[in-house]
Parts: structure tokens; C-alpha cells; sequence
């Protein structure tokens, strides 16, 4: 089977590797691929490891056929695949988090009409605040978006949260959750009907291994 | 140095190679659509909005839109569908059913920032008006695939879905509106996961629970339709309907689609048979059509229709390397002034002659820039003709009967 997959370096690399060792696919040369980002399987799968933010690009494209990436940065994203099987690893929220103490949001909103809103999910805050009625000011940062509120930057954060533990240590409480996230697998538009049979059986191995 | 030029976002220019290939597979397109009667027609490139609006529910979206010099909205075609029912309701109202017609145009869209699709994109397409039967659907697929076969895909893959059995799926299912906008939503948005947790609400059990959880993952051969059927009683008038289609598809001698009821559009307007067309290279569908029974009534005169367009750009990158096309004609020394009565004499032959002057010092260069293999000048009596692939010289004594004949 010669199907490129594209895998999320970072937080979700360990269970994706568990994981496709269980469907079968021959995971050891991934393991040991080092700083290689390529890695081609002879007579199997080609991996493509990158930036879980890229994923969906990478699969969009077609520069691979498949990919694993969390559900948040598909909503970030938007992109034109399609979103096999919830794969259930890799569990966490984005949430709307400000400073301990009174929440901020409701009276930013009064005195000033609009939150201001640090975080790396611009489309996902924007849209969040939209659908609940309420003005933000998004400032993309690239990291340690912690900071933001902690300086003035920002009154809150809208950041991916999964044991809570970052926040904590920082000062900050989750205020109001936006949605849940796991590992998703997608599939390229064409590659999903080109390589029919080979993904609907890569699919079942894939919800077998992971129900 | 001087300042950038730069292009708007999404835009290309199209330089002689890749226009003359793209001239080409348009040209192939057209030539199976006529094969099968179908007639070019052209809209205009700009339509007033609030005509177009009417196509969908919510207004046509995504477009580049102006104003005309009394204030009205003008939008840049966002789509061909919608100006060629417009153009087949309007102005071909009397025409008999039904009516069959072609285009080779082009969509403009403002681009999404962050995505490889252009603004700009190259569509070819037909349009059967006025026939609401399977035969018609079957007749739109086989064109497509003959059509594709031709440009140099013989190997496209196409699916089908139904925007007509799943409705029928949902209604007979018993989804109330709030579970049905959920899982169409689903549907559009391609995620199966978020179907299976919509489809979960369902008052379904056993085998039709099953098969409606896993409906936008359903394909396969018509025996799809069966599973369907016997899960939704209902619905089985609709996927006989489509079971027709395949079985029109395969009298007209192309291999029967693959039914995949995760096959669905954007646009609001299609009722019916969801068609698209897949090829290795390139990164989305190279065709994508359906029927859409509903549009002409909004332009005054209410017939069905189905209709099919190739995404020419796509299926550029699909068929890859069109041949070589660096072997035509010659550059003829002098033939933009003292030789001007021989340029004439060999064009009349059908060859392609580039004319330069007597004392023109580029000509190999040039040559080798357009694509002539010739280069032939005035030597003596006679000519010397060099061919600049091989580089190798000869001399001849009349221009009849050369090389590049």
C-alpha cells in the first residue's frame, strides 16, 4: 500500500504512532526517523511529518492522502477534506480563559464595547465571539499566549486546554468552553475516491483499533 | 530598480505553452460534447446581482462585485451554471425540449486566503435542459467521460451521489429539522464524524441505524442502493432512480460510476444526481456537476436540468505534458522584408512561418524561445536550413519539399 500519510509532530505524535501500530502499518521506521521528515516504507506507506497546523495542508493539496490532526485545528482551518473517523486520542478543549479573580469579559463589553482577545485560533475566537452576541479585538500571537492577559495585551486568552495545568500556573481560569477536540483522520478529496478501497479498509482498521 | 507589477490575488497570466495545452483539451472537451449535440453558447462576463441572486436561497456568495454607472450591483460571474440557465430560460424559452448546450468559459471567484484554488477558474461544460429522466443524467455522465477520455484522461474515476435519496433517507427516517440541517451540514462539510454523531438522534434501530450512520461513507457498485433501500423503504423510489442512471451510463459504453453518497455540492440549487470526476494530479474533483430541476423556474421558465463542468486548470495538472509541440515551422531569415512573397508562399503550404529581417542576428535564439525547429536563410541561389534541436546544417536548392513539410 503506497499511500502518503501525513503525521502531526508535537503532542499527538505518540499516540498516533500507538495507534497506527495497531491498524498494522509499519510504524517502526517513523519511530526512528530522527530528524529525517520523510520517511519511505519499501513496499509500504510513505510518512510525512510536519507542524500539526500544516496537516490539513499538506492533505488539502494532495501532497499527501491522509492525515491525522486534532479536531481544533480543523475548525481553525477549514479545510476541503474529508474527516473520516474520530480516532480519540489526543482529548482537550478550547476554551475562553481570563485572569482569576471577576471575569472581565462583561464589563469590557459595557465600558468599551469589545473583549480583547489574544490567541494562535484567530478564525475560531472570531467566530466564537461572533455567535454569542459579543464584539472581540483578536491579537494573534504565536505562542505563550498565557502572557497576554498577565501584561494588559488582552483581557482573556482563547487557547486549547487539556489538563488545565498551564492556566493554573498562571493565573488564569476557564471561563466558558468553545468545543471538545480529538484526533481526527482526513482524507484528500480525490485520493478518497481514487484510492476507494484502499481507504475504506484503512478506515475500518482504524475504528477497530480505536472503538 | 523599478517597482514590482504586481497581479491581484488569485490571478495568473497564461504564457503560449500553456495556453496552446489548454487550447487543446478545451478543444478535445468540445469535441465530445458536440458528439453528443450539444451546442456552444457564452454569457456575459459580468450579470446584474440581483439576478443572479435569485439562483440561491441565500444569494450567490462568494463573488467580486461593482457597480454600474446608476448604482446598480453588477457581479463577475461566480459560476456558469447559473448565467446558462438564465441565458436557456430566457432566451431559448421556445426552444423544443430538450435543449442542449456547451460553454467554455470562465468563473471568477474572490480567492480564500491560505487556499491554492485560483480566483480565476477555466470551466467547460454542458447543460441538458428540459429532460428530467434518468436517461438524461446517464446521457451527462457518459458525455463527461467520453469527454475526459478525449482531453487524455481515460482512466477519471466517476462518482455519483443524490441529493434526491438522501432528502428521501432523512425524511423517511423521521430527522426532525434541527437533526436534518445537522447532518446536511455534515455532509457538506465532508466530516463523517460529525454525521454519525447527528445520525445518532435518529428513532432508528438495527440494520437501518446502521446504514444511516454510515451513509456518507456508503459506496461502492448499485448494490449501495440496495442496502439503502431495504434500510429506508421510503427512499427506494429515489435509488431506483439512480440505479437508472447507472444502468443508462453502462448502454452508453463507459464504465459505470462509482456510488458514493458522500458526494454532494455547495451550491444549494442541485436536486438530484450529484456528479464529480476524480484524475491522479490533480488536487480536486476535475468535474463536478448534478441536476438542479428547480433553477430554471426562477428565471421564468420551469424546466429540469443536469449539466456537468471540467475545471480545465485541474485537468491541465492531471494529464500532465501535453506533446511536445517544439517541432512546428521555422523562423525565416528575411522574411519581414526582402522575403516577404516567400513567408507568403510557404504559409500557403500550412507551414508556420515567423518572419524577421535580412539583418535579423537572433534567429537561433528565437527559434529556440518559440518553438520553431527551422531556422532558413538566403544563401546564393539556394538556402541553407539549419535545425536547431540537432544543431545540424544543410543546404538546399528550393524551399518545396523541405523538412518541415
Amino acid at each position: 500500500m503506497d499511500l502518503r500519510i501525513c503525521v502531526p509532530l508535537g503532542a499527538l505524535f505518540g499516540d498516533c504512532l500507538e495507534v497506527m501500530d495497531a491498524v498494522g502499518l509499519p510504524v517502526d521506521p517513523l519511530r526512528d526517523a530522527g530528524r529525517r521528515l520523510i520517511v519511505e516504507v519499501p513496499g509500504g506507506p510513505t510518512y510525512i511529518t510536519t507542524r500539526p497546523s500544516d496537516v490539513p495542508t499538506y492533505v488539502e493539496s494532495g501532497a499527501a492522502d491522509i492525515g491525522i490532526v486534532g479536531r481544533d485545528v480543523l475548525l481553525e482551518r477549514q479545510p476541503d477534506v474529508y474527516e473520516l473517523a474520530d480516532l480519540g486520542f489526543g482529548g482537550c478543549r478550547m476554551s475562553w480563559c481570563t485572569p482569576e479573580g471577576d471575569d472581565p469579559t462583561a464589563g469590557a463589553i459595557e465600558r468599551f464595547g469589545v473583549v480583547r482577545v489574544a490567541t494562535k485560533y484567530v478564525n475560531c475566537a472570531e467566530r466564537f465571539f461572533e455567535e454569542t452576541g459579543r464584539k472581540a479585538e483578536i491579537v494573534k500571537v504565536n505562542g505563550s499566549v498565557e502572557l497576554a492577559p498577565l501584561v494588559g495585551l488582552a483581557d482573556g486568552i482563547v487557547d486549547l486546554v487539556a489538563t488545565g495545568r498551564t492556566l493554573r500556573e498562571n493565573g488564569l481560569v476557564e471561563r466558558e468552553e468553545i468545543f471538545d477536540s480529538t484526533a481526527r483522520l482526513i482524507a484528500n478529496r480525490v485520493s478518497h475516491k481514487l484510492r476507494a478501497e484502499d481507504l475504506d479498509a484503512l478506515v475500518r482498521g482504524f475504528e477497530e483499533a480505536t472503538a | 530598480m523599478t517597482d514590482p507589477v504586481p497581479l491581484p490575488a488569485g490571478v495568473r497570466d497564461v504564457l503560449p505553452v500553456e495556453a496552446a495545452e489548454l487550447r487543446a483539451l478545451g478543444h478535445a472537451l468540445a469535441g465530445a460534447f458536440a458528439s453528443f449535440g450539444y451546442r456552444e453558447v457564452m454569457t456575459p462576463l459580468i450579470e446584474l446581482a440581483d439576478v443572479l441572486d435569485r439562483a440561491e436561497e441565500e444569494g450567490v456568495g462568494r463573488a467580486y462585485r461593482l457597480f454600474d454607472d446608476e448604482g446598480r450591483v453588477l457581479v463577475l460571474r461566480p459560476d456558469l451554471t447559473i448565467p446558462i440557465a438564465r441565458l436557456v430560460a430566457t432566451r431559448m424559452a421556445d426552444h423544443p425540449d430538450p435543449v442542449r448546450v456547451s460553454y467554455n468559459a470562465r468563473a471568477v471567484r474572490p480567492p480564500v486566503h491560505g487556499k491554492i484554488e485560483g480566483a480565476e477558474q477555466r470551466q467547460a461544460g454542458i447543460e441538458l435542459v428540459g429532460a428530467a429522466g434518468p436517461e438524461a443524467d446517464g446521457e451527462v455522465i457518459a458525455a463527461l467521460s467520453r469527454a475526459l477520455a478525449a482531453a487524455g484522461v481515460p482512466d477519471a474515476r466517476v462518482a455519483v451521489g443524490s441529493v434526491a435519496v438522501v432528502s428521501a433517507v432523512l425524511a423517511g427516517a423521521g430527522a426532525d429539522d434541527v437533526t436534518r440541517d445537522a447532518l446536511w451540514e455534515a455532509l457538506r462539510g465532508r466530516s463523517v464524524v460529525d454525521w454519525r454523531r447527528a445520525a445518532s438522534g435518529l428513532p432508528l434501530e438495527g440494520d437501518a441505524a446502521a446504514v444511516i450512520a454510515d451513509l456518507p461513507a456508503l459506496r461502492g457498485g448499485v448494490e449501495v442502493l440496495d442496502a439503502i433501500a431495504a434500510a429506508v423503504p421510503s427512499a427506494s423510489d429515489e435509488c431506483d432512480r439512480l440505479r437508472a442512471v447507472v444502468d443508462v451510463v453502462v448502454r452508453h459504453g463507459v464504465a459505470a460510476p462509482m456510488i458514493d453518497m458522500g458526494v454532494v455540492r455547495d451550491w444549494a440549487y442541485y436536486s438530484g444526481v450529484v456528479i464529480e470526476a476524480y484524475a491522479a494530479g490533480a488536487m480536486a474533483p476535475v468535474a463536478v456537476g448534478g441536476r438542479y430541476d428547480g433553477l430554471g423556474a426562477r428565471f421564468g421558465r420551469d424546466r429540469a436540468a443536469v449539466g456537468v463542468a471540467v475545471a480545465l486548470d485541474l485537468l491541465h495538472h492531471a494529464v500532465g505534458r501535453g506533446a511536445e509541440q517544439a517541432d512546428t515551422g521555422m523562423v525565416l531569415v528575411g522574411g519581414s522584408d526582402d522575403l516577404i512573397a516567400e513567408a507568403t508562399a510557404l504559409r500557403a503550404q500550412g507551414v508556420e512561418v515567423v518572419g524577421v529581417p535580412a539583418t535579423y542576428e537572433q534567429a537561433d535564439a528565437l527559434a529556440l524561445a518559440d518553438g520553431r525547429r527551422f531556422v532558413v536563410r538566403r544563401m546564393g541561389d539556394g538556402w541553407s536550413v539549419r535545425d536547431v534541436i540537432s544543431g545540424a546544417d544543410e543546404a538546399l536548392a528550393a524551399l518545396e519539399g523541405g523538412p518541415w513539410i
